[in-house]
C-alpha cells in the first residue's frame, strides 16, 4: 500500500523580471534555505532531490541541476531533474510524490528554479524576443519551429479552437475583468514580480495585441526565481509538523496527461484541453473527490493566458464548457465567490519562472489552506505545444 | 533552388564580444555578451521524401495506414500507433484544404521571426488528408487581420520560388483571393500571385479645422513625449534603439526621434526617415501615446499606417513607453 505524503516546508525567492544580483545557483539555494527553515529541519535530513528546471537554454547549460546538487548539500544522495515544459513544476511534485508514496525515501526536496531573462536580443536591445525564441526551440523541430511556432501562438490555437466551438464565451470584457482581478489579488503576495501593478479592465482591453487573440495584459510574464518544498511520508511528516508547529498539507491526489501534438482526426481536439480534463479527473479519483464543485476551495491554476485559465476551469469541471465566463458573470471567482482562484496573482502577476512556477503555486495553495482554514486545493501545471501536457495535484489541509 | 551565401546564423544577430558592469545598491555586477551555439548536419531521415517532394516536385505527401486508412499530412510517422504499428505508405494529397480551426496571428514575434511579423500560423486539412498540417498563412490584401482566415476557410498551398526542403518552402492563402486557374494549378508559386504592394495612403486636403486639430494634438503629443523622456522606466524601453520616424497627418507632419534612451519631437520633415507613420487624424497617435489604446492595434485596424512591417518592433516600444509612464503615475 502506498504511503501518505505531505508538505512540511516551503519557500520561495522574490520573483523578479531579472536578477542581476544572482545566478540560478544562488536562487536555488535561497529557496532551499527558506524551505528547510520553514520545516525546521537540517538539509542533512532530506534524502532526495527533485529538480524542476524547464529549459537548458535559459540556464545556458545542459543538465543544469548537476551544479546545484552539491551546493544544496545533497551530495551523494538521489537527484533527478524533471522537464516537461510549462508543466515542469507540477510534474516534479508528481514525481517526488510517487517516490515517497512508494517508500523509496522518507523526505524529499522539490526545487524549481529558472533564470530566463539572461537571454537577450541584440537587435531589438531587449530580452523578451530572445526569451520567447529560447522557448521556441521547444516546438516541433521538423514541422513547426521554422515557421514561427511560439508558446503564445500554440496556446492561441487552442483558445481560438475553443472559441470556434463556443463563440459566445471568453468575451473580451470578461478576460479583461479576470486579469484585473488577478492584479488586485497579487497585492498580498510580497514575492510577486508585479505586486504593485494593478490594472483596470479598461486598461487590459486597451493593451496591445501580442498574438491574436491575446493582449499584453492577458499573458503571463517571464520571471526569474526559485521555489522549494519539503515533502515527507506520513510518519516523518507528523514528526516534523510536531516540531515546527505547522499543520501538514497532504497530497491526496495526483493526475497527469499528455496529449497528441498533431491535430485532426484521432489527434488533438483543438477546441479542448483534454490533458487538463484527464489530469484533474485522475487527481480527483485518487483523492476520492466525486464532485469537484463541492470539494474544491482553492485553485492555483497555471494561467499562461487568461483565456486558457477560463478553459482550464471548465476542463476541471468547475464551470460548464461553453460557460466559462460564468466565473465572473455568476461571481464564482469574484471576491467572496465559490472558488478562490490564484490568490497569489497567478503567473500573469506573480510571474512565470517556468520550472519554479507550479511549485510557487503549491507554496501559495499551502499557505492559503492553512491561513484561511480551508480544506481542499487543486494545483495545476500546463505546458508544451497546444497545451499538450498537464499535471494536477490535490492538497488537503488536515 | 538553394539560396547561396546565406549563413545559418545571419551576422546581424551576432553581438560583439564584450561585457559591462551594472551597479545595484552600491554593488557591481559583471554582465557578459554570450551565446550557446551548435551547428548541425541534421538528417531529415524518414521525412526526406516529404521534404524532397516539396522542394523538387512541388508535391504534397502524406502517409496512409495500411490497416485503418487514416491519412496523416505531413507524414510524421511510418507505422500507425492506432493499429499496433501497422505500416503506412506515402501518398500524394491535394493542394487545397480547409482550416481545422481559426489561426492565431503573431504581431510580436520571437527574435528569429520579427522580420516575418505579422504572420498567421494555423493548421490545414488538405483534401485527401485526415490530419492537419501546420503552415504559415498570408493574405494578398496587406496585413493579416482577425477575421480574414477562420475555421473552415478554404486555402491553397503556395510554393516559395526558392525552396530548401523546409516547411517554410510553402504557405497558404485563402482561395477566395485567387483565380480558378490558380486554385486548380498544382505547384502554384508565390511569384504567380498578385500581392498588394504597400502604398502610402493618400491624405485628403486639410481644412482649417484639420489644421487646428493637428496643432492641438501636436501640443499634447509634445507634452507626452517630453514626459516620456523624463521618465526613467520609459527611457529604459528604448535603450540602444535609434529611429527617425516621419509622422504624416492630414493637418501637418512632424518627426519623432528616438536615440538610445532619448525621445523627442521635431516639427520638420526628415530627409530620410527610418520609416513613416501615416494617420489621417493625429488624435489616433495621440491616444496611443496617452495610453488610451494601443498604437499596435491602430496599425492592425488600419487607422494608422506604417511603411515597414518590421517596424512593428518600434511601435511595440512606443506602446511600452506609454504603459511605463502610466505605471509610474500609479506607483
Amino acid at each position: 500500500m502506498s504511503k501518505r505524503v505531505g508538505i512540511v516546508g516551503a519557500g520561495v525567492t522574490p520573483f523578479k523580471a531579472i536578477w542581476r544580483e544572482k545566478t540560478y545557483y544562488e536562487l536555488a539555494q535561497m529557496a532551499t534555505r527558506e524551505a528547510v527553515k520553514d520545516a525546521n529541519i537540517d538539509i542533512k535530513d532530506v534524502e532526495a532531490a527533485f529538480y524542476g528546471i524547464y529549459n537548458d537554454i535559459f540556464e545556458r547549460t545542459a543538465i543544469p541541476e548537476h551544479a546545484i546538487h552539491g551546493l544544496l548539500g545533497m551530495q551523494n544522495k538521489f537527484g533527478i531533474r524533471i522537464t516537461t515544459g510549462g508543466a515542469t513544476g507540477a510534474y516534479t511534485m508528481s514525481a517526488a510524490h510517487a517516490y515517497l508514496a512508494a517508500g523509496r525515501f522518507k523526505t524529499a526536496l522539490v526545487l524549481g528554479v529558472e533564470k530566463a531573462t539572461d537571454c537577450f536580443d541584440f537587435l531589438s536591445m531587449s530580452a523578451t524576443p530572445e526569451v520567447i525564441k529560447a522557448i521556441g526551440w521547444s516546438g516541433d523541430s521538423f514541422f513547426e519551429q521554422g515557421i514561427g511556432w511560439s508558446a503564445s501562438d500554440s496556446y492561441a490555437e487552442v483558445v481560438l479552437g475553443y472559441m470556434d466551438e463556443h463563440p459566445g464565451d471568453l468575451k473580451p470584457e470578461i478576460t479583461a475583468q479576470i486579469s484585473s482581478q488577478l492584479s488586485q489579488q497579487v497585492k498580498g503576495n510580497k514575492y510577486a514580480q508585479r505586486q504593485f501593478d494593478q490594472v483596470t479592465p479598461e486598461e487590459v482591453m486597451n493593451s496591445r495585441l501580442v498574438v491574436y487573440p491575446f493582449k499584453e495584459l492577458e499573458i503571463c510574464v517571464y520571471t526569474e526565481g526559485a521555489a522549494a518544498l519539503i515533502l515527507a511520508e506520513e510518519e516523518t511528516a507528523k514528526t516534523i509538523s510536531k516540531n515546527n508547529g505547522t499543520p501538514i498539507v497532504w497530497i491526496t491526489g495526483v493526475g497527469e496527461s499528455n496529449e497528441h501534438s498533431f491535430a485532426g482526426k484521432n489527434q488533438k481536439i483543438m477546441s479542448r484541453i483534454m490533458s487538463d480534463y484527464y489530469g484533474s479527473h485522475r487527481a480527483y479519483e485518487m483523492a476520492g473527490i466525486k464532485d469537484p464543485t463541492k470539494s474544491i476551495d482553492i485553485v492555483e491554476l497555471h494561467d499562461a493566458f487568461v483565456h486558457q485559465l477560463e478553459i482550464t476551469m471548465a476542463e476541471f469541471g468547475l464551470v460548464p464548457l461553453g460557460r466559462a465566463d460564468s466565473l465572473i458573470e455568476d461571481g464564482l471567482m469574484l471576491s467572496g465567490g465559490k472558488y478562490l482562484v490564484n490568490p497569489c496573482g497567478g503567473l500573469i502577476y506573480c510571474g512565470h519562472a517556468v520550472g519554479a512556477s507550479n511549485i510557487m503555486s503549491a507554496w501559495s495553495a499551502r499557505n492559503e489552506l492553512i491561513k484561511r482554514k480551508l480544506k481542499t486545493a487543486l494545483v495545476h501545471g500546463t505546458g508544451s505545444t497546444i497545451a499538450q501536457y498537464t499535471a494536477c495535484l490535490i492538497f488537503e489541509h488536515e | 533552388m538553394k539560396k547561396q551565401k546565406e549563413k545559418v546564423i545571419p551576422s546581424y544577430y551576432i553581438p560583439d564580444v564584450g561585457s559591462h558592469v551594472t551597479t545595484i545598491d552600491g554593488k557591481d555586477y559583471l554582465i557578459a555578451n554570450d551565446a550557446m551555439f551548435t551547428f548541425y548536419r541534421r538528417t531529415k531521415g524518414e521525412f526526406s521524401p516529404f521534404f524532397l517532394a516539396l522542394r523538387d516536385e512541388k508535391r504534397l505527401l502524406g502517409c496512409k495506414c495500411s490497416k485503418c486508412g487514416l491519412v496523416r499530412v505531413p507524414p510524421f510517422l511510418t507505422h500507425c500507433p492506432d493499429c499496433n504499428f501497422a505500416p503506412t505508405e506515402l501518398i500524394e494529397v491535394d493542394q487545397v484544404g480547409i482550416m481545422n480551426s481559426t489561426p492565431p496571428i503573431t504581431y510580436f514575434a520571437t527574435s528569429l521571426f520579427q522580420h516575418m511579423a505579422p504572420y498567421g500560423r494555423g493548421r490545414v486539412i488538405f483534401k485527401g488528408a485526415d490530419t492537419a498540417m501546420s503552415i504559415n498563412l498570408y493574405t494578398t490584401t496587406g496585413i493579416l487581420t482577425p477575421g480574414i482566415i477562420k475555421k473552415g476557410t478554404e486555402v491553397k498551398l503556395v510554393f516559395r520560388d526558392e525552396r530548401i526542403g523546409e516547411m517554410r518552402d510553402v504557405f497558404s492563402i485563402p482561395t477566395a483571393e485567387l483565380t480558378r486557374e490558380q486554385i486548380n494549378k498544382k505547384g502554384l508559386q508565390e511569384s504567380e500571385i498578385d500581392w498588394e504592394t504597400p502604398v502610402e495612403p493618400p491624405l485628403t486636403k486639410a481644412s482649417d479645422q484639420d489644421v487646428k486639430v493637428y496643432k492641438e494634438a501636436l501640443k499634447e503629443i509634445k507634452s507626452i513625449i517630453h514626459e516620456m523622456n523624463r521618465n526613467e522606466r520609459a527611457r529604459k524601453d528604448i535603450v540602444g534603439w535609434k529611429r527617425n520616424i516621419q509622422v504624416k497627418t492630414r493637418g501637418g507632419q512632424f518627426a519623432i526621434l528616438i536615440n538610445d534612451g532619448d525621445i523627442k519631437v521635431e516639427e520638420k520633415k526628415r530627409p530620410s526617415p527610418d520609416f513613416k507613420i501615416v494617420c489621417d487624424d493625429p488624435r489616433t497617435l495621440l491616444d496611443g501615446l496617452a495610453y488610451r489604446g494601443a498604437i499596435t492595434d491602430s496599425v492592425i485596424n488600419k487607422k494608422l499606417w506604417i511603411s515597414k512591417n518590421m517596424e512593428f518592433s518600434t511601435i511595440f516600444k512606443i506602446d511600452r513607453m506609454a504603459r511605463s509612464v502610466a505605471r509610474s503615475k500609479k506607483a
